[in-house]
């Protein structure tokens, strides 16, 4: 199928779509309304409720701070609350930053552009974002062991004997899968860019 | 004429234009319906600043082609895909299946285009001449001329591997 065969088909398509008339003034204008909107709203209000949970669990380790008395057991706390502040706040970000594109006055040019930049940094903290919350994995759980029953898991080396390799194991099968579904995707969004950029 | 009524009336003319973005630029059933509602959302909220400065089929199509690729970070997550079939043609009671059979075998073509050649092959298949397509991608004329002899290449290239 060339180009010239693609084009005869197209045109008859638009022929028959031109004939098949479907909307009315009354669908037309439900669509403009705000509460109409389907799919845009999805994808925030799940990165919303994530970011609450973390917000709520960063303000539980604040407020019960004081509890973590070992140096070591304060800098796992903070790091962990660092954590839980700062990578929802900045996937939020770039989402917002995806959805106040300026439609109107891009141009496709200028859309993909900064789609496919955008898309690329919230790929890039969303492999982070994994890598990180496996050393969560490690800091959150001394940190919440202190804090809600008063045990120094540090001093208890049979946990650390069984947990770590477990994550290990784990974490390399998990990055592994990652890189590769990161690479693909990256790639290509590389090569539209590179395109467009020269 | 009032906003309402010369709005709609657009819509209506250029429904088929609309149907196609979203055909292209979506995998299945649901994911066009939504992108079919978002594009007429955002034709509606941007309509006040649309002053007659362009053509209406230019404002039209640079609003939909943006809003269809704000649309695609959410398509992959989809699952549960319907399949191109029963988003090719509204079906009706004179259904051709071989021109289905036909339009099935474009929109494969055009589905294998990254996202900016998908839009290039839209604005040439709806008759636009490199001008207009330039005006609407923001690319230049000369531009607009290589990029489409490239997709021709890619195209026939596809074919001879078959």
């Amino acid at each position: 199928m060339d180009l010239e065969e693609i084009q005869t088909v197209w045109s008859e398509m638009t022929d028959q779509l031109e004939k098949q008339k479907k909307l009315t003034t009354e669908l037309i204008m439900k669509m403009t309304q705000e509460r109409y909107r389907t799919k845009f709203d999805k994808i925030t209000f799940y990165e919303t409720i994530g970011a609450v949970v973390c917000f709520v669990m960063a303000l539980y380790l604040l407020v019960n701070i004081n509890k973590l008395d070992t140096w070591y057991l304060m800098a796992c706390g903070i790091f962990t609350i660092a954590l839980l502040l700062i990578l929802p706040v900045i996937t939020l970000r770039l989402l917002g930053k995806i959805q106040r594109m300026n439609i109107v006055k891009n141009s496709f040019k200028e859309t993909i552009v900064s789609y496919t930049k955008t898309k690329n940094q919230l790929l890039l903290m969303q492999r982070v974002g994994i890598y990180l919350s496996f050393v969560l994995m490690f800091t959150c759980l001394p940190v919440f062991s202190k804090i809600m029953n008063n045990k120094d898991l540090f001093l208890q080396g049979k946990i650390w004997l069984t947990y770590i390799p477990v994550m290990v194991i784990f974490l390399f099968l998990f990055t592994r899968w990652g890189y590769k579904c990161y690479k693909n995707i990256t790639n290509s969004a590389e090569n539209i860019l590179k395109e467009l950029e020269t | 004429m009032g906003k309402e009524e010369s709005f709609t009336r657009i819509i209506k003319e250029n429904e088929g234009l609309i149907f196609k973005i979203t055909t292209i630029y979506t995998e299945n059933g649901q994911d066009q319906k939504d992108l079919y509602q978002e594009i007429v959302y955002q034709l509606w909220k941007s309509y006040d600043s649309f002053r007659n400065e362009s053509k209406i089929s230019t404002w039209m199509y640079r609003i939909a082609l943006n809003t269809a690729i704000g649309q695609l970070k959410k398509s992959k997550k989809h699952s549960n895909k319907t399949g191109i079939d029963q988003v090719v043609l509204r079906q009706t009671e004179s259904y051709d299946t071989e021109f289905e059979n036909r339009l099935k075998m474009v929109y494969e073509q055009i589905h294998q285009l990254n996202i900016l050649e998908k839009g290039l092959i839209l604005l040439l298949l709806e008759g636009k001449k490199y001008g207009e397509i330039a005006e609407i991608t923001g690319l230049s004329e000369t531009n607009v001329g290589t990029r489409i002899s490239r997709i021709k290449q890619k195209l026939k290239s596809r074919i001879l591997k078959k």
